[in-house]
C-alpha cells in the first residue's frame, strides 16, 4: 500500500524460481531470501557483487586458515554464484555435490584434477609452516599413490573413492530470523 | 578408527562451542572450548563471555586444551590406515563449515547493522495520515529545526566569543560560562531532534578519581548527556564542521583528541585521560569504550582505557527507542551531516537514559575483567546483547591484527597430520 517498502528488495518471484532451479532446490524460498539480504548486506556498495575484501572483512571468516584461498574462490561473485558456492552446504545437496565441492577447493589450477602443487597450496594453508617440507612431501606421496598419474593427480572419481565410507559433513544452517 | 585429530563443528543445537574431534564418523566432542569461532554465529552471543576471554589473553588457557587433547589424541591413536590419512588430508569439511557459517551470518556485523525503516502505511485509511505526516515532517518541522539549530548555533558562537573576551582575566567564571554555553548548544542540538529524553539515576557532579562510561551509538550520544550535564569526553577528531566544533570550542572542556588509528596518540590520550580524571577541577571525564558507533541492539567488547585509571567508574546505559528513527550512525554508509538530517526529519528521538551506581574495581580483578563487569551491567540495563568482538575490527583485519588465531588452528592441524609423515615417530610417541 501506498509508498511502503518492498522488503524483497526486487527479487521477483521469477528469480526466485530461477534461483531454486540453480541451486537445484538446496534452499528454499525463504533461505533464498534471507541470504539476499545477507547478500546485499556483504555487498557495501550495492554493486550487485561481492568482493574479496568484503568477504574477509568477516572475521570470523578472516581468521579461517583457508581464509586465502575462499577468499579467491568468493571474489567478484554476484548473487547467484554465492547461491551456488553455498548450495552444497544446505542438508538437501546430495553426497557427491558435497565432495564436488571439496574437490574444488582442492582443485586449485581448477584443471579438473588435484595435482602435487594443488595439494601443497591447500595443505599449506591449513597447517602453516609448523610442518616442513620433508614431512609435506611424504604425506602428499601417500596421498597421490591413489591416483592412477601421479602427474596429473587425483581425478574427481579417484577424490570420491578415497573418502569413501567416510561421512561428508558440510552442512550450514541458513538463519530464518526474519 | 583413525587417531586423526581435526574439528568438527557442532551442531548449531548444542552450546555452541566447536569441539575437537578425534578421527571415526562417530566421533563426538571432547568438550574442548576450542578457538573456532564458527560458533559465535550461531548461538546466543551473550553466552560467550567465557570464550572470548580466552581469545582475549591470547588463548593460553584454549592453547593448553588444545595441546592436550593432541596429546591424548595421539596416545589413542593406534594402528591407522590409509584411509584415514585420506580423510584426514582430504576432507575439508570443518574449515569449510566454519566459512560457510561465517558467510551467512555472523555476529560481528550484526552489531552495525541498521534497523529497517518499517513502513507502517499498511492500509488506506492510515495512508492519507502518513503522507501527511511526510509533509509535516519534512516540509514544516524540518525547516523549523534547521531555524532553531541557527539561531542557537549563532547565540553560541557570539556568547562564545563574549565570554572569551569579557571574562579574560576570570579564568574560572569563564570556564563555567564555557561549560553553560556548551552544554546549552547540546540543547538546541537535542531540541532539533524533539528529544524525547529520560535521566534516570542521579545527576553527576564533577569529583576526582572518577569516569564515566557509556555505551555508543551516534555522536549524538555527547549531546544526549552534555544537554543534562556537561562533559568532557574523549573522542575521535573528525572532519568537517564537527572537527571545528570539537577543536575551536569543545576544548573548553577539556575534551581530549586522537586518531584512533595511530598508536602514539593513544599513549599520549591515556595518560592526559590518567591526569584529567585526578583532578578535582575538571570536568566529569566521559569515555566511550567501545570505541565506535554500536547499533544499541549489542554492545561490542569494551577496551580497558577507561578501567585501568584507578578511577572509580560510573556507568551510563543510553537506550534509544527505534519507534521514530534509528539513531545509530553507521559512518560507513552515511555521512553524519546526513544522519543528523535524518533524526530531525523525524518526528522525535526518544531515549532513555540510565546513570547507573559508581563500580570500583575489586582486589584482584583485572582492568579486563573489571571492563567486562562493567559491560555486563550497562548491556543488562540497556536491553543490549554483549558481542564478543573489538569494535576497532570495522577498521582492521582480525587476522591481520591477531595473526596467532590462525597459527593455533594450524598447529592443531599440523600436529594432527604430522603422524603420517613419519609413522616411525608417531608409533613411538
Amino acid at each position: 500500500m501506498g509508498s511502503g517498502q518492498s522488503l524483497s528488495f526486487g527479487l521477483t518471484q521469477a528469480d526466485v524460481d530461477e534461483l531454486i532451479a540453480y541451486c537445484k532446490g538446496a534452499f528454499t524460498q525463504q533461505e533464498i531470501e534471507a541470504l539476499y539480504k545477507r547478500f546485499r548486506s556483504l555487498d557495501r556498495g550495492k554493486k550487485g557483487f561481492i568482493t574479496a575484501e568484503e568477504v574477509l572483512s568477516i572475521p570470523e571468516l578472516s581468521i579461517n586458515p583457508m581464509a586465502k584461498r575462499l577468499a579467491y574462490m568468493f571474489d567478484s561473485i554476484n548473487f547467484k554464484e554465492f547461491l551456488g558456492l553455498l548450495a552444497p552446504f544446505s542438508a538437501a545437496a546430495s553426497r557427491d555435490d558435497k565432495l564436488r565441492c571439496m574437490f574444488a577447493v582442492y582443485d586449485v589450477d581448477g584443471d579438473g584434477a588435484i595435482s602435487t602443487d594443488d595439494m601443497e597450496v591447500v595443505l599449506r594453508q591449513l597447517a602453516g609452516r609448523c610442518l616442513s617440507d620433508e614431512e609435506l612431501h611424504s604425506i602428499m606421496r601417500k596421498v597421490m599413490s591413489g591416483a592412477a598419474d601421479p602427474q596429473r593427480g587425483l581425478t574427481f572419481p579417484e577424490y570420491r573413492a578415497a573418502l569413501e565410507g567416510t561421512d561428508v559433513e558440510l552442512h550450514v544452517e541458513v538463519p530464518a530470523d526474519d | 578408527m583413525s587417531g586423526g585429530v581435526r574439528f568438527k563443528a557442532d551442531s548449531p543445537a548444542s552450546s555452541g562451542s566447536a569441539s575437537l574431534v578425534r578421527g571415526g564418523s562417530q566421533g563426538f566432542g571432547s568438550g574442548l572450548r576450542s578457538l573456532k569461532n564458527k560458533a559465535f554465529s550461531r548461538a546466543d552471543l551473550s553466552t560467550f563471555g567465557a570464550e572470548q576471554q580466552a581469545h582475549r589473553d591470547s588463548g593460553a588457557e584454549v592453547h593448553r586444551a588444545v595441546e592436550e587433547a593432541v596429546v591424548a589424541a595421539e596416545q589413542c591413536h593406534g594402528a591407522h590406515g590409509d584411509h584415514s590419512l585420506m580423510r584426514d588430508i582430504l576432507d575439508l569439511s570443518s574449515p569449510l563449515n566454519d566459512a560457510a557459517a561465517a558467510l551467512v551470518d555472523d555476529s560481528f556485523l550484526r552489531c552495525f547493522k541498521s534497523a529497517p525503516d518499517e513502513p507502517w502505511n499498511w492500509n488506506l485509511y492510515l495512508f492519507p495520515l502518513w503522507a501527511l505526516g511526510v509533509v509535516v515532517r519534512n516540509f514544516v518541522l524540518f525547516p523549523l529545526r534547521v531555524l532553531i539549530l541557527l539561531l542557537g548555533g549563532i547565540v553560541f558562537v557570539v556568547g562564545f566569543a563574549a565570554v572569551g573576551l569579557v571574562l579574560q582575566r576570570a579564568p574560572q567564571r569563564k570556564k563555567l560560562a564555557e561549560r553553560w554555553l556548551i552544554q546549552f548548544l547540546c540543547q538546541v542540538f537535542v531540541v532539533s531532534w524533539t528529544g524525547v529524553i529520560k535521566y534516570h539515576g542521579p545527576r553527576p557532579v564533577p569529583a576526582a578519581g572518577r569516569v564515566w562510561v557509556a555505551n555508543h551509538s551516534s555522536m549524538i550520544d555527547y549531546a544526549v548527556l552534555c544537554a543534562y550535564s556537561p562533559f568532557a569526553a574523549i573522542m575521535q577528531l573528525h572532519p568537517g564542521w564537527v572537527g571545528v566544533i570539537q577543536s575551536r570550542y569543545l576544548n573548553a572542556l577539556g575534551c581530549l583528541w586522537f586518531n584512533r588509528t595511530q598508536a602514539q596518540d593513544r599513549t599520549l590520550v591515556a595518560k592526559r585521560m590518567r591526569d584529567h580524571v585526578h583532578n578535582a577541577e575538571s570536568t566529569p571525564l566521559l569515555i566511550f569504550p567501545e570505541g565506535t558507533c554500536v547499533n544499541n541492539e549489542y554492545c561490542v567488547m569494551f577496551k580497558r582505557g577507561a578501567f585501568d585509571l584507578d578511577a572509580t567508574v560510573c556507568p551510563i546505559a543510553i537506550k534509544y527507542n527505534k519507534i521514530f528513527v534509528d539513531a545509530f550512525w553507521n559512518s560507513k554508509r552515511q555521512a553524519f551531516s546526513a544522519h543528523l538530517t535524518k533524526l530531525m526529519r523525524s518526528w522525535a528521538l526518544v531515549c532513555d537514559v540510565y546513570f547507573l551506581e559508581p563500580q570500583t574495581r575489586r582486589p584482584g580483578e583485572s582492568a579486563q575483567q573489571f571492563a567486562e563487569r562493567v559491560q555486563a551491567m550497562i548491556a543488562e540495563k540497556g536491553r543490549l546483547k554483549v558481542a564478543p568482538w573489538d569494535g576497532y575490527l570495522k577498521y582492521y583485519n582480525l587476522a591481520e591484527k591477531h595473526p596467532d588465531l590462525i597459527e593455533k588452528q594450524r598447529r592443531v592441524y599440523s600436529n594432527a597430520i604430522k603422524m603420517y609423515a613419519d609413522s616411525t615417530s608417531a608409533a613411538a610417541s
